[in-house]
């Protein structure tokens, strides 16, 4: 299987080590015999969407994000139809911010997302980082992370992490954290999410293949060590947790 | 009154802290209690000069601080590193007569960028250096616009701020402010025409997020950079590196002062830079600055010398957390012309605050060692498989992984005797150099 992975700004939203996501799922891909390419998007270049396996953006300071918004605007018809036919997407960090409705800043001033989703991100003078162990309803295992955000985001009625024993979520402490839809991932987790989470990179993985009508390969590649730093971030954030 | 009180409940406490091995921001903190603007109501000298930035704070205060002594100022500083407001206060009012006065010439500032606004709060620098700006302990800090606009309220019109000419973000503090004086480097022999590192964030303008381009780089993003857009670029420096001689070890200085280097690193020469011009406005003569600065070896210990079996050794401190110290670093043992193996420890990500967040390590160019003389490496601490899945992503192939940092001392000292680099940070360091043996 040929897929097309579409990477949005890859050098104005990349803080965190945000590209990781996209190697990691490169390397996973490829590890079970698809063929894998990597197409990048830069604000005013050129773009084909149209046969687009698996759109990503990461995270960028908040004045990146407005930036890259100018520009991502002119995709937003395109996207949501993907998003419609069931394409995976993950937007990860300040670029979550980017597929709901309206971003306000901390300054008063407020522009339009994509819409994409009906939420809305309020951007504050705080800034809320903390590690985060929470849970989703797509597999048994904790996800682990790390919040660095600025904002609260209000109106998500899908979350993807249904509930956390640590960190903020979408509007509170502890509460649900993201947005899932369809094969749309989104989360405010910062940094390389699928590296960190195996699971999920498994879970992403297996949307791209969903779309194309194909239930991922029951031979699956290890990745021991991604398993063993997952292992021993869980058990050190879960132990945050219950000491809370 | 209350000025008094507060004052001599600093002493007092500060003396007790002293004899128990207290810290050095609690007596500040009594005194900011009982009259929270003291630092307002007290004398203080005719130089106050503050350094911050992401890198080379301590280095740069402990240099500056060396040059004004030998120029036979008497300097207070903050060399036990406390760095907020709690730390000055006890900074300024230990070094305080009863009646208020600060007893120096200069009053020289550590100051933690975050926090800067808040320490100068009731005073104002009238030197603030910045040194840099860029990705450090992003898990306090957000990322580094967040802190630029941390620190920007605590630039005061009349402060005359001493700024990176290389660094396109540090650099923006001059926009609409008066008085600013730039220190840099020209395109000399460590110079390369294009940004390095595993990401790129001088690829678009802070100002206007046009795309960068460069005429010539020194490290990751830092060189001489101009906005296609907007025409945000590197302005003309005043005090200016004009040539690095790293087969003498040696910088010029504006063309004519030579210092010798006691370490070739990019980080030590913009340091030794920022210390020079800060001591030049107050005063300082050029002789003076070169005779301190020549071959100056930092008291802070973060480069360390020691033997672990047949191996010579050294650490190299590198903040966790800050992908740029740790690219430094690299670049040094890749620039390194002995075989050499690299043990590079990730135990406890920070020693001031808990955290599991290991992002940071993917914006570490670990590729920096796929070098022929880097015979392998050698990856250790609670965090080995982080850093061990991390290496998997990149072009070095001889590395192993070993959890255990004893072990992995032990392993190293009964192997091999090539020169062995540790890179860490100053929360893991003590690990390691608990089983070597150092050299003064």
């Amino acid at each position: 299987m040929e897929v097309r992975i579409i990477h949005f700004y890859p050098r104005l939203m990349d803080l965190y080590g945000s590209r990781a996501n996209v190697l990691a799922l490169e390397r996973y891909l490829k590890l079970l015999g698809c063929g894998v390419t990597v197409e990048t998007v830069v604000p005013g270049g050129g773009a084909d969407l149209s046969r687009g396996d698996f759109f990503y953006m990461g995270a960028g300071t908040e004045r990146s994000a407005r930036a890259a918004m100018e520009d991502f605007a002119r995709f937003g018809g395109r996207l949501k139809e993907a998003a419609q036919d069931g394409a995976a997407m993950l937007f990860a960090g300040t670029a979550m911010d980017l597929i709901g409705t309206t971003v306000r800043e901390a300054d008063g001033s407020a522009y339009d997302a994509l819409g994409l989703a009906s939420f809305v991100t309020e951007h504050g003078r705080r800034r809320i980082v903390e590690d985060v162990y929470g849970h989703t309803d797509l597999y048994p295992e904790a996800v682990v992370g790390f919040m660095n955000k600025c904002g609260v985001v209000t109106g998500v009625e899908t979350p993807l992490l249904t509930g956390l024993e640590l960190g903020f979520g979408n509007e509170r402490e502890r509460g649900p954290e993201g947005f899932h839809w369809k094969n749309v991932f989104a989360s405010q987790l910062t940094g390389p999410l699928l590296v960190k989470n195996p699971k999920l990179l498994e879970t992403v993985a297996a949307a791209v293949y969903a779309r194309r009508g194909k239930p991922l390969p029951v031979d699956r590649p290890a990745d021991p060590w991604a398993e063993k730093a997952y292992a021993v971030t869980e058990e050190e954030l879960r132990a945050r947790a219950q000491a809370k | 009154m209350r000025k008094l009180f507060a004052i001599m409940v600093c002493k007092l406490s500060h003396f007790v802290g002293r004899l128990v091995g207290k810290g050095s921001s609690l007596p500040g903190k009594f005194a900011l209690k009982i009259c929270p603007d003291v630092l307002r109501r007290v004398k203080l000298p005719e130089h106050i000069i503050a350094v911050t930035g992401s890198n080379g704070k301590t280095s740069t205060v402990e240099m500056i601080a060396a040059i004004l002594q030998a120029d036979g100022k008497t300097v207070v500083y903050n060399k036990e590193g406390s760095n907020q407001i709690e730390g000055v206060t006890t900074l300024v009012l230990t070094h305080a007569t009863l009646g208020g006065r600060v007893r120096a010439d200069v009053l020289l500032i550590e100051s933690d960028e975050r926090y800067a606004a808040h320490t100068f709060r009731y005073f104002h620098p009238t030197e603030f250096v910045v040194t840099n700006l860029y990705r450090d302990q992003l898990t306090r800090n957000g990322h580094p616009e967040w802190v630029y606009d941390s620190i920007l309220p605590a630039i005061h019109p009349e402060t005359e701020l001493l700024l990176n000419a290389d660094d396109p973000l540090s650099s923006c503090f001059a926009r609409g402010h008066g008085r600013v004086k730039w220190f840099g480097l020209d395109k000399c022999s460590v110079s390369g025409d294009e940004p390095t590192g595993a990401y790129r964030d001088g690829a678009y303008c802070p100002v206007c997020h046009g795309p960068m381009e460069y005429d010539y780089v020194h490290y990751n993003h830092i060189g001489a950079f101009r906005c296609t857009k907007c025409g945000h670029r590197k302005p003309e420096t005043d005090y200016t590196v004009t040539a690095v001689d790293l087969d003498e070890s040696a910088v010029t200085i504006d063309g004519e002062v030579r210092i010798a280097l006691a370490f070739r690193s990019i980080y030590n020469i913009y340091n030794i830079l920022a210390a020079y011009a800060a001591c030049r406005e107050c005063g300082v003569g050029r002789e003076t600055a070169a005779a301190v600065l020549s071959n100056y070896l930092l008291k802070n210990g973060r480069m360390q010398r020691f033997r672990l079996g047949a191996h010579e050794g050294m650490l190299l401190t590198s903040k966790h957390e800050n992908s740029v110290a740790y690219d430094t670093n690299l670049r040094y043992i890749a620039a390194s012309d002995r075989d050499c193996v690299v043990l590079v420890i990730v135990d406890a990500v920070s020693r001031k605050y808990f955290t599991s967040e290991t992002s940071w390590l993917w914006d570490v160019d670990f590729d920096r060692l796929r070098a022929p003389h880097v015979k392998r490496v050698v990856l250790a601490g609670r965090y080995c498989n982080d850093l061990a899945e991390r290496f998997s992503y990149t072009g070095v192939e001889n590395w192993s992984v070993e959890p255990s940092i004893p072990a992995a001392a032990a392993e190293l000292k009964s192997t091999g005797d090539e020169e062995l680099f540790v890179v860490t940070c100053f929360s893991d360091r003590a690990k390691i150099l608990s089983r070597v043996e150092k050299e003064a």
